[in-house]
């Protein structure tokens, strides 16, 4: 099974979080701080990010993590 | 046994809006509702001491239940903004109240896990020493070190008091157990050198983390499930915090009891603020969880049982 961490796994931890009202909608490469994602939502999806991955997220790397897909690159580099 | 009877409270009259302040932290409305919980944030006036609050929330325990200053044989105050260094604000407020001099005074410096922590301890000493009748005051007066331009803390905390009287072999709630906990090293995440500083994701992340695994823990222990708890009062820290534990513990939205949006978080007071409105509605035999975690990082939870 592959380690690989994609878009779906992403997808899938935040909405298993209800932080979002629907993800399907979220557009990948727009800041989800334009999608209605607020700053409380945002530290409860870096947090079950790190819980399901098994990631650490430090607060100096949070600045280069406003997309779903710089968050995909990220996960998968720190794995 | 030594049981919690009675709760006396108080919260300042004076109030200010966060309402006022949508525009200041570019936050709208449904946010100050519905994540952070708090419309507005009770004031003490600026002269007025931890003290002070807890003579205001003794006066309203005696309207309640008119008590024998005589009778009270322990007076502990939960402070980490206490009237001055030296001496402890217990033996202020004793001296205020007029309690007798064989009258036990101590303070506990916690936090938000100031309450459940006292609860054990106050009622242990009391037990250990055959006592009868004791006040437990909680006061923490976060007004003075807010930093009132601070987007993380100048939306959430409200000035209050409250405190709780315990006797021995009288109807009320007594603990079943308790879990207690610190991450001392992440100690820095929420301090005070005069003026609060809090990293809102580290505290965030020790919360979501840390207070289900001690509530699941404690249940354990008492071999209980959490279908058999009655109503939550969990720390009033925001509404954020409140909703991801109850969803993390998957706990029924009905029994978990939040009541911020008129005062704020009030420390260590949030929990019996809480219970206050619902002590006497409480009946013989139901169980009530209780959680407080936050500064240190510390945590303590109880399950308390009506009898």
């Amino acid at each position: 099974m592959s380690n690989v961490v994609t878009v779906k796994k992403i997808l899938e931890t935040i909405e298993k979080a209800h932080l979002v009202n629907d993800v399907n909608a979220l557009a990948l490469d727009r800041p989800l701080s334009e999608q209605g994602v607020d700053s409380l939502d945002f530290s409860g999806i870096l947090f079950n990010l790190e819980e399901v991955f098994g990631v650490e997220i430090p607060d100096e790397d949070i600045a280069s993590l406003q997309t779903i897909n710089s968050i995909l690159i990220y996960i998968n580099r720190k794995k | 046994m030594i049981a919690l009877t009675h709760i006396g409270t108080y919260l300042p009259e004076r109030k200010i809006s966060n309402l006022d302040l949508l525009n200041k932290f570019e936050v709208d409305e449904s946010f100050i509702r519905n994540k952070i919980g708090v419309v507005y944030r009770t004031r003490k006036e600026v002269h007025e001491k931890a003290s002070d609050l807890c003579i205001k929330s003794f006066e309203n325990l005696q309207e309640q239940t008119p008590l024998n200053l005589e009778d009270v044989e322990c007076c502990i105050v939960v402070t980490q903004n206490p009237d001055m260094n030296i001496p402890h604000t217990s033996a202020i407020v004793h001296g205020a109240l007029g309690l007798p001099e064989s009258c036990a005074c101590f303070d506990i410096s916690l936090g938000c896990s100031g309450y459940v922590y006292s609860l054990s301890v106050v009622t242990a000493f009391m037990q250990a020493n055959g006592m009868s009748k004791g006040l437990l005051f909680t006061a923490d007066p976060y007004s003075d070190i807010i930093d009132e331009n601070d987007k993380n803390t100048a939306l959430i905390f409200g000035d209050g008091a409250t405190v709780s009287l315990l006797e021995s072999d009288q109807p009320g709630l007594v603990a079943l157990g308790f879990d207690f906990g610190s991450k001392g090293a992440s100690y820095k995440s929420l301090i005070s050198d005069g003026r609060l500083f809090m990293n809102g994701r580290a505290v965030f992340n020790f919360t979501a983390s840390t207070v289900p695994i001690s509530i699941r823990k404690l249940l354990e222990k008492l071999n209980l499930t959490k279908e058999q708890i009655d109503a939550w009062y969990l720390h009033q820290g925001s509404k954020y915090i409140v909703d991801t534990i109850s969803t993390r513990l998957g706990l029924d939205r009905d029994k978990v009891v939040f009541d911020m949006y008129e005062y704020g978080n009030t420390v260590s007071s949030s929990i019996p603020l809480l219970l206050s409105s619902d002590l006497y509605k409480i009946q013989k035999g139901q169980k009530i969880g209780i959680s407080g975690f936050g500064v240190g990082l510390s945590w303590a939870s109880a399950i308390l049982e009506k009898v």
